[in-house]
This record gives C-alpha cells, structure tokens and sequence, in this order.
C-alpha cells in the first residue's frame, strides 16, 4: 500500500451527490403530489396517505443507518477483512443519524393528522381511543408525547454510541493508537445491546403501532433484520459503485465481495426465518387479535404482493447467492443487494399499507395495491434520494478505508485465498 | 490463518492465536491425546466416576421398568398439568445437543479455528444429550413398544400420523437431528481411530480399532474425500442447529395457551439451546482439563470464547424474556397478561425469579474481565445456566399449564419421586456414557489438532 495514499472519494461521488438530491427531490415532490391524489381518490383521507407514503421513506432509511450501527459494532467485535474495508461506508451511513431525526419531524406532525375520522396512527385519535378498551389500556404507552420522548431517546442513543465510535474511528487515521482498536472492540457489545432494545421499541412505535389493536413478539426482530439487511444491501451496492474508481478498484478484493455476499444470504435467511415464524404460529393459532394482521394482508390481490415477497425476498436472492461466483464477482453481487433493496421497500408497503384499513372498515382490494404502491415507492425515492445526498457528503469527508488501522494493509492486499 | 481475531492482543497480530500452547509437535500431540485411551492403568478417579453415573443409570432404569409396567401415572403430570418433567427434560436435554453441532459445523464453516479442540468433545456431548431427550417422549407415549406408530408407514390400520401436528415434526427432526449428528462424529472420528489402530499395543485393540476405523489408510484419495465429506456433513448440520429448536418451539407456539403462543418462540428457543449448550460445555470441559492435563489443547481462550457465546446467547434470551413480559401488557389481552402476572407473583413465582436470576443476572459477571479469565468463575456461572434453562423450561411448561382460561379447572403441579429419579437418572446415564467416551475415543481429534502446531504453517512462510 502506498503509505501517503488518503484513500479520499472518488469525484464520481460529488458528482453522483447533485443527481441524487436533485432526483430525489423530484421523486419526493411528485410522491406528495400522487400520495394526496390517490389516497383522496381510495377514500384514506389524502393527507394521511401523504404521511403512510413518507414513512415507508423515512423507515427505510432511517433503518439503513440504524443498520450500519449495528453492522459497524459487529465488525469491531469480529474483526476481519471484511469488516475494515467496509468500516467507513457503515460509519458514514451512521453519520446520517442526525438528518434521520430531522426525517423524523414529518412523522411527528403526523401525529397531529386527522382527516374525516382518519389518522396515520388510529391511537392518536382521542374519539377512537374513548370507545375502544384495548387502546384505553395501551395509553400510558401509546400517546403522543411519549411517542415523541422515546423517538428523541432512540436517536439520541443511536448518535452518541455512532459519535463514539465515528470519532475514535478518526482518530486511529491520524494517532494509529494501537489502544483505539480495543476500545472499539469494547463498545461494540454495549452498542449491540442498546440498538438491540432501542431498535425493538423504535419498531414498536413507529411499524407495529399502525395496526395498535394487533401485537407480536417478534416484530422486533423482523424489523432488527430487516435494517440488518437493508444496511449491507446499500453497503455492497455502494462498494461495488465505489470499485469502478480510483483509488478504490485496488483496494477491494473479490474476497471482500465473497464475505459480503455470504452475510447478506445469512440475513436475507434469517429475514425469512423471523418472517415465516411470525406467519406460522399466527395462522396456527387464528386468534382474533392476531389473525387480522395476515387477514388483510392474504385477501383483495395483496395474496399476490405476499407470495412476491417469499419469491424475491427469499427464494430468488437465496438462490442466487449460493453461487461463490456470484458472490465473488461485484457487478453480479450489485444486482443481487439492488434487488434486496427493492425487495425491503416493497415488504415495508405489504407491512404498512393494510394499517389503512386496521379500524376494521371494507376489506382491502386489488385496487388498493396501485393507491399504495406507487405514492409509497415514489416517496421512498424521495426521501431516499435526499439522504443519499447527506450520505454521500458524509462519504467525502473521510478516507474511505481506516488508514490508522494496523490489520488494514493485509486486509486490501490481494491475498491468497485461504479456502 | 485468523489474524485479526484475538483481543488480547493488541500490537502482535500476526501471532497465531493461542488454540494450541507452544512447544507442541505432531509426535507429542498424537502422544498425548491417544495416550489418554491406549494407556495401561485408568486412573483410580475416573472408576469412581464411573461407578457413581452406573449407579445413577441403574436408578433411571429401574424407573423405566416400574414406568413401563404400571404407566406414566408415576410421574406427577395429570390434569391439567399433562406436560411436565417429561417434556421440559427433553427440551433441556435436546438444547443441551446444540452446542456441540453449532461447534462442530457452523464454527467449522465460519473458519473459527478454536472450533478444534472442543469439537470431537461437543459433539459427543449432542449424541449423548440426544439419546437422553429421546428417553422422555418415547416413554410418555406410555406404550413406547408402540413408538413406531409416529412414522408414516404403510399399515393395515389405515390411518397415518398427523402431518399438522409439530409433534409430528419432532419426531422427524429429532431424528434426523441424531442421525446427522453421529455420523458427523464418527465421520469425524475415523482417521484417528486408524492412528490409535496403528498405535495400540494389544492385539484386542489393533483388532476393534481396525474394525471401527473401516480400512483408513490415510492415502492422500482418502483425505480428499474424507475432507468433501466432512464439508458436506458440516452444510447438513448448520440448519439443523436453527430447525430442531425451531420444531421444539412449535410443539408450545402453535398451541394457543397463553405463554406458549408468542412468535417469538423459535429464535428465543434456538438462542436458549445454544445458551444451555455453550454452559454444558463449559461444566465439562473445564474438570476435564484439568483431570487430565489438557490445558496445552483446551486453552483459556477456549474458555473465553465459550463464556463469551453464552454471554451473546444469554442475552438473546432475556431479550426473549423482556419481548414476552412487555407484549403480555401491550396486547391488552386479560389472558396474556395473567399469565405474565402468575409468573411474577403466582405460587410458582419464587422459580420465575430464580429464572432469571440464573439465566439473566448472575451471567452478566461474563462482562467483567477477570471473571472471563477464572475458570471458576466461568464454571460456577454455567452452573447458574443449567440450572437457569432448566428452570425456564419448567416455568414455560407446567406453569403455563396449570391455570388456564377457566379458573375451574386451575390446579397446582408437583413432580414425584420418580419424576426426580428419572430426571437424574439421566444425568447419570449421560455421565456414564461420557466417562465411557473419555477412556475409549480420543477426547480430542489428534489429527486436527496436528494442523495447530508450528510444524504445520510451514507453507506459510514458504
């Protein structure tokens, strides 16, 4: 490696930063735009749509950051090759937190959205709560102020443990303190366990509280995953684009793209996994409280969207990453992460559309899935565009490998493989 | 070749972490592990040993005569407590079996080289703890001559099992699950069973280790494909790890008694198997070394990173714990949510809190250094654990069980005498099976732990 090489972004990132705000902007507008319409059009209260619409966006990529923290502490526990090359994408993905709080404003004033009887979150009407016991007795929990107390509390946890660990980051590239490694390590278990708790409750409040009459254990973990996912998705996609430009095509080794891929079958498995038994034990038990969930969601065409889901979240991607070729080779590994990121938009519309309808009114049909679909999808480009933008700002203003760390020289050099 | 992976060390990383004490060579390290099998004279402690787990296995096999012959209403279960010792042992033993598959394949695929010593140990471990957790269901079928009636064969009774019922399941996967695992063992086991055929000084015992070592001439065809088998063995057993549990869970999950419908059962059940498998490995592994001075091949960072995974396992687990308590509220479900205050403060509460003393509290000691670093420590904590999952098992059973929807029908649950005579005649049985194991088949395999010495890195420097 030569030892005064920085590693900085490539310009293709500048230039990639101007079209991605300005697409998502573009997208964000018309998502508003098609959002109103549409939801006015079905009959779900047009405004309330437009905030149902931007929450896919601002769940994705909210869960794209939260994610990466995650990742980030796992790759200082383990160590190894893959998790150096891939450490600052991951930190530059956290270092989005801040702007994800700001992407949590809209959420908030959703809260404070009713129209004709409609509200994004059915608690947060006090004429439905009132005749209604079960929301009676989820109050103390679902209401508006602790609502927005606990979403400060995540963000605040996410970005202190992410500032930490971004920071001593830093400070590696520069001092090389053999003791920052170790420090790292050490805070990683504690990250792991509070994103674990705090990421549970986030998924709770902002997912599971659209349906408030309905509940599940495990939603925590299907959310967890799901973020998991979603988050080395983006990375790999963004390593692969990264790989076709100075300084970057030397430094990442088909060995690199191979743990990738081996990770992010183990997610996309273990998704299905979370996902299946959750589906499983509620249809086995068809309990009133529960059922309702998939009852909505297996009528009125949206069988259709489920069965895509196990086809292409799982099946497809399975699939096609047993292959180690695949696995090895960037361009066929992108199509693969590509893939999954669309796949987590499209399970975020099949997990939050039907809460369209959770009041228990006429049953949701096939024409349903264009009302929802396309504003959703729009407004996930959206929002996704313009965090992309902060992203990749974020991404400009570090070497884009830990210069600092000792392991760091090995790990880019073009090994021989050991398997 | 790890480099990256030892925490302890922060500025040699290019040393071969300590799996393996220095000074080892291929000749002293097939000394000394075949030597524990071919040698002449058993060490007086390990007869002891021996005889108190035969006396153990004679108790539980008088317990199965006398069960046989009067029915399972020796055991305490009945109305409306009809699951108890039987099942929450079987779930205990059947956890207990997933450590040494999560050792022996899915650390193998990972490339975790501290796998080596412990493997051949853990799995043994899994074959024994399977064939205990087999015990319990057979026998509850209360005529278990009759047990061949669970698999679907052509019959003149014209009717099959039922394919719905994750009972059903279990039998399959339970199993599959056993057969897997022993012939991964033996697999495993067969090019050290030639070098102790090679090695032994008796006729008797060049005769039965040839036999069982099926021809193993170590000719470099053997290795290749006894290395694609090997490989292809570790792939089928990684989902095991993750499907037997997963069925374990859904023989409650299906169900719709409060406490045992949550979806989150399977991860929370998978994560507690390997929890009670890392602290039976950890209560084993830790005498055995000692006993028999094995602390060159079964290092403190073996221990560590055992401690460390039951650590990680432990806190799935109360994570479990915390999902299942907070939801019960949240669901606004008046059933749901006596079942979670019966825990906390109904007559079995005194065991719910023990619960999580063992499994929640107690393991967190593993975050401190110096605790990771005794073994004492390590192995007073895994005994919390044993008995923490084995607790959680009973609270998840009969406690669920004996107040349901109908206050009518609540009743209280106590096990019998032979409730507990089975139990720990079991644990005798696979003591007995382990002492057995110790003094016949090299706790250790020789011929991975070869690759672990200096002598075998050569290539490396090359």
């Amino acid at each position: 490696m030569d030892a005064t090489h920085r590693y900085t972004a490539p310009d293709a990132v500048a230039r990639y930063r101007g079209r991605a705000l300005l697409a998502g902007a573009d997208f964000l507008v018309a998502g508003v735009v098609l959002a109103y319409t549409l939801g006015s059009y079905a009959g779900y209260g047009g405004f309330v749509q437009v905030f149902r619409s931007y929450l896919v966006g601002f769940f994705f990529c909210t869960g794209i950051a939260v994610g990466s923290l995650a990742w980030l502490s796992l790759g200082h526990m383990t160590g190894g090759a893959w998790a150096l090359t891939s450490r600052r994408l991951f930190e530059a993905a956290t270092r989005t937190l801040p702007f994800c709080l700001v992407l949590f404003i809209p959420v908030v004033v959703s809260l404070f959205v009713h129209e004709g009887g409609r509200s994004l979150y059915e608690w947060t009407d006090a004429a439905r709560v009132a005749g209604d016991e079960a929301l009676k007795h989820k109050q103390p929990y679902l209401n508006i102020p602790f609502f927005v107390v606990r979403g400060v509390i995540y963000f605040a946890a996410w970005f202190f443990l992410a500032n930490l660990l971004n920071r001593w980051s830093a400070e590696q590239d520069t001092t090389g303190d053999p003791r920052l490694r170790r420090k790292m390590q050490d805070i990683s278990g504690v990250v792991i366990l509070v994103v674990g708790l705090t990421a549970t409750f986030a998924a709770f409040d902002w997912g599971m509280s659209l349906e408030p009459h309905w509940f599940s254990t495990i939603y925590g973990l299907i959310v967890l995953s799901g973020w998991g996912l979603s988050a080395l998705a983006f990375v790999i996609t963004v390593a692969t684009f990264l790989r076709h430009h100075e300084p970057m095509n030397d430094a990442y080794q088909p060995l690199h793209f191979h743990d990738w891929g081996k990770l992010l079958l183990t997610l996309v498995m273990l998704y299905a996994y979370f996902a299946f038994s959750q589906f499983l034990i509620t249809w086995a038990g068809n309990l009133p409280e529960e059922i309702p969930f998939y009852l909505r969601r297996l009528h009125g065409g949206w069988q259709a969207v489920g069965l895509a889901i196990i086809l292409f979240h799982f099946a497809l991607p399975f699939a096609l990453l047993l292959s180690r070729q695949r696995k090895r080779e960037p361009s066929r590994l992108r199509r693969v992460a590509i893939l999954m990121l669309f796949m987590r938009v499209f399970d975020l519309v099949f997990f939050f559309a039907p809460s369209v309808h959770a009041g228990g009114e006429a049953e949701f049909g096939a024409r349903d899935l264009l009302t929802n679909f396309v504003p959703m999808f729009s407004m996930a480009l959206g929002v996704g565009g313009i965090w992309l933008w902060y992203y990749f700002g974020q991404l400009q203003t570090r070497p884009l490998l830990p210069l600092g760390a000792p392991e760091l020289e090995e790990a880019i050099a073009a090994a021989a493989e050991h398997h | 070749m790890e480099r990256f992976d030892d925490p302890y060390d922060d500025t040699r990383i290019h040393v071969t972490p300590a799996v393996i004490e220095p000074g080892h060579t291929f000749d002293s390290v097939t000394d000394k592990i075949s030597a524990l099998v071919l040698r002449k004279r058993t060490p007086l402690g390990w007869w002891v040993g021996l005889a108190a787990s035969f006396v153990l296995t004679n108790m539980m096999l008088g317990t199965i005569i006398y069960l046989v012959f009067t029915g399972i209403g020796i055991w305490g279960n009945n109305q409306p407590v009809g699951w108890a010792f039987d099942i929450i042992n079987f779930v205990w033993w059947i956890g207990i079996g997933h450590a040494g598959t999560l050792i022996s394949a899915i650390l193998l695929l990972l490339r975790q080289q501290w796998r080596t010593s412990i493997n051949r140990f853990a799995e043994a471990m899994t074959l024994f703890a399977v064939a205990c957790a087999g015990l319990f269901p057979l026998l509850h079928t209360g005529r278990p001559w009759l047990a061949y009636w669970l698999f679907p064969y052509p019959n003149t009774m014209g009717i099959q099992p039922q394919f719905r019922s994750p009972l059903m399941w279990d039998v399959f996967a339970v199993s599959t699950y056993a057969t897997v695992s022993a012939l991964f063992w033996y697999t495993g086991l067969v090019p050290d069973l030639a070098t102790l055929r090679d090695r032994a000084r008796s006729k008797f015992g060049r005769v039965v280790f040839g036999m069982m070592s099926l021809g193993w001439r170590g000719s470099a065809r053997h290795w290749a494909r006894y290395e694609v088998v090997y490989l292809l063995l570790a792939g089928i057993s990684t989902p095991l790890v993750l499907s037997v549990h997963t069925i374990v869970s859904f023989d409650f999950a299906i169900g719709i008694i409060p406490g045992w419908h949550t979806p989150i059962f399977p991860p929370y059940f998978v994560a507690g198997a390997i929890y009670a498998g890392f602290a039976m490995v950890l209560t084993l592994i830790i005498p055995l070394r000692k006993f028999y001075g094995l602390e060159d091949f079964i290092t403190d960072r073996h221990l560590r990173n055992a401690g460390k995974v039951m650590l990680a396992t432990g806190l799935l687990v109360a994570y479990g714990y915390m999902s299942e308590a907070f939801i019960a509220w949240y669901s606004a479900n008046k059933y749901e949510q006596f079942m979670m205050l019966n825990r906390f403060v109904g007559p079995y509460a005194f065991y719910y809190w023990s619960l999580i003393t063992c499994n929640v509290i107690v393991p967190q000691l593993i975050w401190i250094r110096r605790v990771r670093h005794s073994h004492v420590m390590l192995f007073v904590v895994a005994m919390f654990v044993n008995v923490g999952m084995w607790l959680e098992r009973f609270i998840i059973i009969p406690i669920s069980l004996h107040r349901d929807f109908l206050p009518s029908s609540w009743g209280m649950y106590a096990p019998t005498i032979f409730d507990f005579t089975m139990f720990f005649g079991t644990i005798g049985f696979f003591f007995f099976l382990m002492f057995l194991f110790i003094r016949f088949l090299p706790v250790i395999s020789i011929f991975e732990m070869r690759t672990m010495v200096p002598e075998a890195q050569i290539k490396e420097e090359a």
